[in-house]
């Protein structure tokens, strides 16, 4: 035998030998789902603290339970630990009755640790994000076992919302550790317990969480017997793993929607995200102070043109920052595209002495592939009319140094591309458009100090009368159309792909990952 | 031999020490900071809030407090706890990434040297034959071939179209621990990554060994009447391995660089993985505690190396 055959004898054995290993593959068990349920936006990889989490509540909520979530039409608040809840007509008083439910460990689930767990939220050494958003409630008690009762210091529209996201936590087994030493204990990711459907078994190190079902859980005994969070460093890698079969659910880009609607294996889900985009004027700069100038860049940019062919449709032009019938009057200008318009506009203006042909930093901490194609035809757009852009992409913790920055450098973010989150709670937007929320208050990063809508928007938030919340919105929509705080552009969809192998499977694009009724313990997977 | 140590291991620690300064240094010089990796505009935290989070961090206190406040704690054998996963420790979290990022880039140095030195040899014995030429494209495309571009490609084909291969991981999420199923994780990443070390192996094994089977010892070999086989491998081999031998060792730098893109598209819980998420989030804690023990790895390496030669060569310790 010559060198040659001897080498080639060798490198047929390692082809043998890998074809063999690949043999090895074991089928996935049967009532076992894995998915990449924190891939995407609303995901929060690595957390496993529900008091620290700004996102990743599709995860959390399938072991820790809120008192209350959302329906899955992401519509109306319902009740998971509280079986009812009254709300006193000054809306200073929520009265939450509790079902039977017990910890993982078998114990009880009372009054007691839903005080506990509301008394960490609103305690911040312990790390909880949610902490003010519960200024508002002065008290808290629990007078008997089956009931919790919140007291409030003003009204708060938005109490409810933030409900939502605190899940409660066991007070035996918490209670023991200070609260300035909660976030780093290793309780949350090795032997956390809930009272969801499914129990925290373990986590591999930035390789996945496996759950098992709740046998005892009072929603009955979940079909699947595991669930599994695989972790992805590269949303392309969720789709490979999805495509190979090793997983049966994912978020998806909207770009890759196509090729799975054509697949008959896959079912993609769509849902509203929930979140405007828009640019974002600063209003520091002088070259926006002109209201004509603002009005110049909405009807510049052909939103229609962009939507059908970027977001393939799935966006709804925004005219303010709701899309939704209820929230949107009927009389706001929809700043149709018109570009002579636009040009005219700035002609009145007085455009060539305000800035004229230089470059305008538009900032965004958008990176995607489909941000960058947005940005080009905006700023191709924007260049027809006069108006000379130049995106800059950076990461999000850049884009915060930049403008959360009290002094910060004007010449640096003078236009921002972002997204705020208009819903399920209309009062979201408060943060990023109100006046009292300028930085470093608050993340009204363009520095808007309009009095007509921060008027508009405390009126809206404390609105102690739920049917008359929708009018003070449309309220908040007009004076956004009318002085144009950002140039809103859209609202669009969002999608996650899952096998249709998996049965009574419920997801929503929800920002932050809801949490929303989801119903866990209904999930099957077929053979 | 013991005063040459110890100074080595002096200019060792000094070096450390100078690391962890420019480490630190460069981090506060990155735009955003924890915080604001941290925040979610949607969800409004107060100043105090952020403010006693800062403290919490010790982010509130000027740099060289900062930066001796962890020295402390760093030769007290504390790292801290990671800023995003605020229950795991950085020393904790460093040395568990430690051991898949060895097995990785070691099997991925196992496979580029077989199949670089292998290929190497059939591209020099058949010199410009049909195996040498397509050994050559392959080689050139493999140097021009990027890490991400490679690993994406690679999973696209192994794990999606022909399902060869698992897409990720290190292990089959739910099942038990299993020699087999950790080698079927590791067969793509680990080739992937050595595509291109491979590629360079060979291009230096095949450029050695032509240079040596024209010399006169080889003449003569094959003038005695030595069988081809023994000629090239006892004969030729040996002497066309030492460039070779010096070229693998100065690419681990490739393969380090290499094995960040392979962890993170096949999501490889290594020490890149970790950097990478770290860098993202601005983890401090995590990347301060793995930089300085990836440093202090590369310069014990760098000291025992040292103190060997100066065994073998008693001239080094002069120099």
């Amino acid at each position: 035998m010559n060198t040659l055959s001897r080498l080639s004898a060798i490198a047929i054995a390692a082809m043998m030998a890998t074809t063999v290993a690949s043999g090895l593959t074991r089928p996935a068990q049967a009532a076992t789902l894995s998915g990449g349920f924190d891939v995407g936006p609303g995901g929060f990889q690595g957390n496993f603290n529900p008091l620290a989490a700004t996102a990743g509540f599709t995860w959390l909520s399938i072991y820790f339970e809120p008192l209350v979530t959302y329906d899955a039409k992401l519509q109306k608040p319902v009740g998971v630990l509280a079986s009812s809840y009254e709300v006193s007509p000054d809306q200073l008083t929520y009265m939450f009755k509790l079902v039977d439910a017990k910890w993982h460990d078998g114990k009880p689930f009372t009054a007691k640790d839903a005080k506990f767990t509301m008394e960490l939220a609103k305690n911040a050494k312990t790390g909880s994000v949610l902490a003010a958003r519960l200024t508002p409630v002065s008290s808290v008690e629990a007078p008997d076992e089956h009931t919790l009762v919140l007291k409030l210091s003003a009204p708060s529209a938005s109490l409810m919302d933030t409900l939502t996201k605190v899940m409660m936590l066991p007070e035996h087994a918490l209670a023991a550790i200070p609260a300035d030493q909660l976030a780093k204990n290793p309780w949350w990711s090795t032997s956390p317990i809930g009272t969801g459907a499914f129990k925290f078994t373990k986590y591999v190190n930035d390789q996945y969480v496996e759950l098992a079902a709740n046998t005892d859980y009072r929603g009955g005994k979940p079909a699947l017997e595991k669930i599994i969070n695989r972790y992805f460093a590269d949303p392309a890698a969720a789709i490979a793993a999805l495509r190979a079969g090793e997983i049966q659910f994912t978020y998806v880009d909207s770009n890759e929607v196509p090729t799975f609607k054509e697949d008959k294996s896959f079912r993609v889900i769509e849902g509203n995200s929930f979140v405007v985009n828009y640019l974002g004027f600063n209003h520091e700069s002088p070259i926006w102070k002109d209201l004509r100038v603002r009005q110049a860049v909405m009807r510049a940019i052909n939103r229609d043109a962009i939507i059908q062919s970027l977001y393939g449709g799935a966006a709804k032009p925004a005219n303010c920052a709701y899309v939704a019938d209820q929230l949107v009057p009927k009389d706001i200008d929809p700043y149709a595209y018109d570009p002579e318009k636009a040009k005219a506009l700035l002609k009145e203006a007085g455009w060539d002495q305000i800035n004229g042909g230089k470059p305008i930093t538009l900032l965004t901490y958008y990176t995607t592939p489909l941000a960058t194609n947005v940005l080009a035809a905006v700023q191709a757009m924007l260049a027809q009319v006069g108006i000379n852009v130049v995106p800059r992409a950076v990461d999000a913790p850049t884009y915060n140094s930049i403008v959360l920055k009290p002094d910060a450098d004007i010449s640096q973010f003078q236009l921002v591309y972002a997204g705020l989150q208009n819903g399920p709670d209309a009062g979201s937007i408060n943060v990023g458009l109100n006046e009292k929320q300028i930085p470093p208050a608050g993340p009204n990063v363009v520095r808007a100090r309009m009095p007509d809508l921060t008027a508009a928007l405390d009126a809206a938030l404390g609105e102690p009368d739920a049917a008359k919340r929708d009018g003070r919105y449309q309220q908040v929509c007009k004076v956004m159309n009318s002085q144009l705080p950002w140039g809103t552009l859209w609202v669009a969809n969002r999608y996650g792909v899952v096998s249709t192998k998996v049965k009574d499977f419920v997801w929503t694009p929800a920002p932050g990952g809801g949490p929303y009724q989801a119903d866990p313990q209904r999930w099957s997977i077929a053979e | 031999m013991l005063r040459y140590s110890l100074r080595r291991l002096a200019i060792g620690i000094g070096m450390l020490l100078a690391l962890s300064m420019l480490i630190f240094l460069l981090l506060r010089l990155t735009p955003g900071d924890p915080i604001d990796a941290y925040i979610d505009p949607n969800i409004p935290m107060s100043p105090a809030d952020l403010a006693e989070l800062r403290s919490r961090l010790g982010l509130d206190q000027p740099l060289p407090v900062q930066y001796l406040a962890w020295l402390q704690q760093a030769l007290a054998g504390n790292l801290g706890y990671s800023i995003k996963r605020m229950d795991q420790s950085v020393l904790g979290l460093v040395l568990s990434r430690i051991g898949p990022t060895v097995l990785l880039m070691g099997t991925a140095l196992v496979i580029s040297i077989i199949v670089g030195i292998a290929t190497g040899i059939v591209s020099a014995v058949r010199r410009n034959s049909f195996a040498d030429l397509s050994f050559s494209v392959l080689a050139l495309t493999g140097i021009s071939s990027p890490a991400f571009l490679s690993a994406l490609i690679g999973l696209y084909v192994f794990a999606v179209r022909l399902k060869w291969m698992p897409s990720g991981g290190m292990l089959t999420p739910g099942e038990a621990f299993s020699i087999l199923d950790l080698v079927h994780h590791l067969i793509l990443p680990a080739s992937l990554l050595a595509v291109a070390q491979a590629a360079l192996i060979m291009r230096y094994m095949r450029a050695s060994l032509l240079e040596v089977l024209n010399q006169d010892y080889v003449r003569t070999a094959r003038a005695k009447g030595v069988v081809e086989f023994w000629v090239i491998v006892k004969h030729a081999l040996r002497n066309a391995l030492l460039p070779v031998v010096t070229l693998i060792g100065s690419t681990i730098g490739l393969a380090i660089g290499g094995a960040i893109f392979i962890e993170s598209v096949f999501n490889w819980p290594g020490m890149g993985l970790l950097l990478v998420d770290s860098v993202e989030t601005r983890d401090y804690p995590v990347i301060m505690g793995a930089t300085l023990i990836i440093g202090a790895c590369v310069i014990v390496v760098n000291l025992l190396t040292d103190i060997t030669y100066a065994v073998i060569d008693p001239r080094i310790k002069v120099a």
